[in-house]
């Protein structure tokens, strides 16, 4: 790394790229879909028409019907409400359960220190997606289930990258500064430290979503989360997975959709990034 | 001396490791045995018992016991292993599991072989011409292979591959008249121990395309990894030497840039080797393959509470141990490695 190579302060005042706005605007249409798409879908999707059943993209039909005869366009904007609340409950509930095993692992004695990281230790040595898999089947398959199973297997990375930043953030000067104050530990820790150790939680938080979305599809399809006849995404494709060869829309218009989801929100934390770091611009 | 000690000491610390995390595993386990909803004999007896059969599964299981006493002997069970019976095959859980396993490491291990074999060499294509045509397409192929659902891809690709083209079968492990005798519970491996080459080659025919599809989702990462590490390398002042002293490039990529970068890609297909393993639930089913996934996505379906739970609790100890095996190999492999380990924690 030489030192001329970074301006690091003037390339944060350039423009957007093309690109990111690209990005930025999928996103944004993403988000619009989720809150208004369900407001706008007309009541025959919820309804089955099997006399139209498994046609083709059509003027009428967008992305064809399925094996109900429901039209596939329009069951793919209910689910993506479905899928991105989902993905954002999950994200925040383990962010939480992450923040405050990192505050109290920070803040706390030596031992109890030691004894969360070989917790943290075990939840990233051990497969999430499995142990998440088991908790949704044990507590019965159902949305709900899948979203409390992913909650409680989705922390560790966070609480390890958390407590790390917020035992440096405790070496600043302003921390021991407040300390002399007779600030106390609870204070400083939710007042000071904390606030001051979080946008590594905002970057990551994008490309969070992304993976989540992928998760909880995965975990439909195996049958542990939602059930049909959620318009879910992952549940559609394990519902339509019979009908790939007869009707492939059927099964290729919910898998490109949270493939786009996943790819955008994933996207969007690369370049939140970046932004933030500009010395990792090409890498 | 001095080095065994040290070697001693990691190996130690590592596999205390590994078994504090099966003894978490074993833990979450039994969390979700209790968080089942309904009686736990019930659903260990199956939905068909008869009320002294439920008694008797009652008795074994000791459910009348205090939970303390009840998680003890749940422990104890483990480690005779005893993972339930399944309500299915009427079974126990790992005789089940321990016929299907080697279909899902055979599947993983070709897997792992696609893996490298495509992104290291299009890692460091990558990184030698960065920016250039091969660079950005690469990239943009990983980003969206990245975000894709792995049996999203598998239905795609069985699809267009197995039955628009038909190129590769379009789900099973062998075909029709093709098996040989079960000795492993590998294909591949079988047909060679039998010496069936047209069996062999079926077998291959048919793991190629499953086996890619789990590669593909790995690949991207590995790809990733190498391309940054790689990248740092060759800004680095003893690369400029290299070139210097006037190494032709393939020279200096293979010889100087790679083993310096090969670290960090050493260590993720370490993670990735039990990674893949759970993620063959996803791509098994697909493609009909007798394998654990497929065995967890039958038990699933088939409300088999127990094979669950039991094939949650084979996964988690398969992977932690293959964690620990990769680990192994690496110190053993890497001077690196060996030095950061045994140097700082040896004393």
């Amino acid at each position: 790394m030489t030192a001329i190579a970074q301006p690091a302060t003037t390339r944060r005042k350039e423009g957007f790229s093309a690109f990111e706005i690209f990005v930025f605007t999928l996103v944004i249409a993403l988000l619009v879909i989720a809150v208004f798409g369900p407001f706008l879908a007309p009541d025959s999707i919820y309804n089955s028409d099997i006399a139209n059943s498994l046609m083709p993209p059509s003027a009428a039909n967008w992305f064809g019907t399925d094996d109900q005869g429901r039209d596939v366009f329009w069951r793919l904007i209910v689910g993506a409400q479905t899928t991105l609340l989902s993905a954002f409950l999950v994200v925040t509930l383990y962010s939480l359960i992450g923040v405050t095993l990192a505050t109290v692992a920070a803040a706390g004695p030596r031992w109890l220190d030691e004894g969360l990281m070989r917790i943290t230790d075990i939840g990233l040595a051990l497969p999430g997606m499995i142990v998440a898999l088991g908790f949704a089947a044990a507590m019965g398959a159902s949305l709900r289930s899948a979203i409390i199973a992913m909650a409680i297997t989705g922390w560790p990375i966070t609480a390890r990258m958390l407590r790390g930043i917020m035992r440096q953030t405790m070496e600043q000067p302003f921390v021991a500064g407040a300390q002399v104050l007779g600030v106390s530990k609870w204070r400083l820790m939710t007042k000071h430290v904390l606030p001051n150790s979080l946008d590594v939680l905002i970057v990551k938080w994008a490309g969070d979503i992304g993976t989540t979305v992928l998760v909880l599809a995965s975990l439909s399809f195996i049958g542990v989360g939602a059930q049909p006849p959620s318009a879910e995404w992952g549940a559609t494709i394990a519902a339509a997975r019979g009908y790939v060869s007869t009707a492939w829309w059927t099964v290729v218009a919910p898998g490109a959709a949270v493939a786009i989801t996943s790819i955008a929100f994933g996207l969007l934390g690369d370049i939140i990034q970046v932004r933030r770091d500009p010395s990792l611009r090409g890498n | 001396m001095l080095a065994f000690r040290a070697y001693s000491w990691f190996l130690g610390r590592r596999l205390g490791l590994t078994l504090l995390t099966l003894w978490g595993l074993a833990s979450l386990v039994f969390l979700m045995i209790k968080l089942m909803p309904g009686d736990e004999a019930q659903m260990a007896a199956g939905a068909d018992a008869s009320a002294a059969q439920i008694e008797a599964v009652r008795e074994r299981l000791g459910l009348d016991a205090p939970v303390i006493m009840q998680y003890l002997s749940f422990l104890g069970r483990l480690l005779r292993g005893d993972l339930g019976t399944s309500i299915v095959t009427l079974q126990p859980v790992l005789a089940d599991l321990e016929k299907v396993l080697p279909s899902t490491l055979e599947l993983v291990f070709v897997a792992m072989l696609l893996n490298l074999a495509v992104a290291i060499p299009a890692g460091i294509i990558a990184a030698y011409r960065q920016g250039g045509v091969f660079d950005t397409t690469s990239r943009v192929t990983a980003v969206m292979l990245g975000g894709m659902p792995a049996f999203w891809l598998a239905l795609v690709l069985q699809y267009v591959l197995g039955s628009v083209w038909r190129v590769v079968p379009i789900s099973g492990q062998q075909g029709y008249g093709m098996n040989s005798p079960v000795v492993t519970g590998a294909p591949t491996v079988d047909a060679l121990i039998a010496g069936n080459f047209a069996g062999f080659f079926d077998t291959l025919h048919h793991i190629i395309l499953p086996a890619a599809v789990l590669a593909a989702l790995f690949a991207t990462q590995i790809f990733r990894t190498l391309r940054a590490a790689l990248l740092g390398v060759l800004r680095s002042d003893f690369i400029m030497a290299v070139r210097a002293k006037g190494a032709t490039a393939r020279h200096m990529l293979v010889r100087h840039a790679l083993p310096n970068s090969l670290n960090p890609v050493l260590t993720l297909s370490g993670t990735q080797a039990g990674a893949m393993i759970g993620s063959a639930v996803l791509v098994e089913t697909v493609f009909a393959r007798q394998g654990i996934g497929a065995y967890m996505f039958n038990a699933v379906a088939q409300k088999d509470a127990f094979a669950v739970l039991g094939s949650v609790m084979f996964i988690g100890t398969v992977v932690c141990l293959v964690n620990l095996i990769v680990d192994i190999l690496q110190l053993l492999v890497d001077p690196r490695i060996r030095a950061a380990q045994l140097g700082s924690q040896g004393q």
